[in-house]
């Protein structure tokens, strides 16, 4: 025992240092995948082109009339195809900087994201 | 003078020690498995397209004017329809690429039933493995005189489901 070879200690130091170097490395392009993955499924989860699609279909409605029928075709048609919870009202119109807009108030929940909105349409 | 002799046996100690401490680590980050080549990525880029094809085809070319996915729907014109769909989602750049559609229409017939109606049936590719999206679109039809389409002929609100798949 004595008498053991030490000259190659520090290369065997450095050697380490490299190799938890590395792992660390390797934990942070393991953590990369699972970013790709939570921004897809976020984005999958947030029904954006829903909202923005059912306002459209409000606004039609409004410029179609407001007819009863299809609003009621809106809310029935949410609930059974999008698992959403769909309450619109037009009100009287109102007088906004010189122009008549009609006030529609429109409320959207499909349990996991909610939307309320005010919106005045000309 | 420090004696420095049990140094090596100490570097051996540490080795021994992370290695150890990196089997542990592994062993039991095994149990919860992650595929990053989940379908998530694609579904998320394949919907989007899906959605703004439909917002393309729901554009009039001019104002007052019906939209093509209008005039689609009113008609049950099932190869316009498709024809025009997967013309905008297979263009490329350079290439066409490989996509494939089904669409049907729902609607809320006269007995408050809410009905479906196949629009595009899906073609050979369609086995129903498929990692398909869904993107939908809200079309309203105008009253109708005389009794053509199979939704009814009041002024109403259906929906356009389209089921999109890469084959």
């Amino acid at each position: 025992m004595a008498c053991m070879n030490e000259d190659g200690q520090w290369i065997v130091l450095m050697g380490l240092l490299v190799a938890v170097g590395l792992f660390f490395l390797a934990l942070i392009i393991n953590q990369s995948a699972l970013v790709g993955q939570t921004t897809a499924e976020g984005v999958l989860e947030f029904p954006k082109n829903d909202i923005r699609d059912l306002r459209e279909a409000i606004f039609d409605y409004v410029d179609g009339g407001c007819q009863e029928a299809v609003q009621k075709d809106i809310i029935a048609i949410s609930l059974e195809r999008k698992n959403a919870v769909v309450s619109f009202s037009v009100g009287q119109r109102v007088s906004i900087s010189g122009q008549q807009a009609y006030p529609v108030e429109i409320h959207y929940n499909n349990g996991v994201t909610e939307y309320d909105e005010t919106v005045y349409h000309y | 003078m420090v004696n420095d002799s049990g140094q090596l046996y100490t570097m051996e100690g540490i080795a021994a020690g992370l290695v150890m401490l990196l089997t542990a680590y592994l062993i039991l980050s095994t149990t919860s498995i992650y595929t990053p080549g989940d379908t998530h990525i694609p579904d998320m880029q394949l919907e989007q397209l899906g959605s703004d094809v439909l917002a393309m085809m729901d554009t009039p070319d001019t104002d007052g004017t019906k939209s093509d996915l209008e005039i689609f729907v009113n008609d049950d014109n099932s190869t316009g329809f498709e024809d025009m769909f997967l013309d905008y989602c297979n263009m490329m750049a350079s290439d066409t690429d490989t996509l494939h559609m089904s669409a049907n229409v729902t609607y809320r017939d006269k007995d408050d039933q809410i009905k479906e109606h196949l629009l595009v049936e899906p073609d050979e590719t369609w086995t129903g493995r498929e990692s398909a999206v869904r993107v939908t679109r809200w079309v309203q039809l105008d009253k109708q005189t005389n009794q053509m389409r199979p939704y009814g002929s009041r002024a109403q609100a259906v929906l356009v489901e389209v089921l999109l798949w890469r084959a």
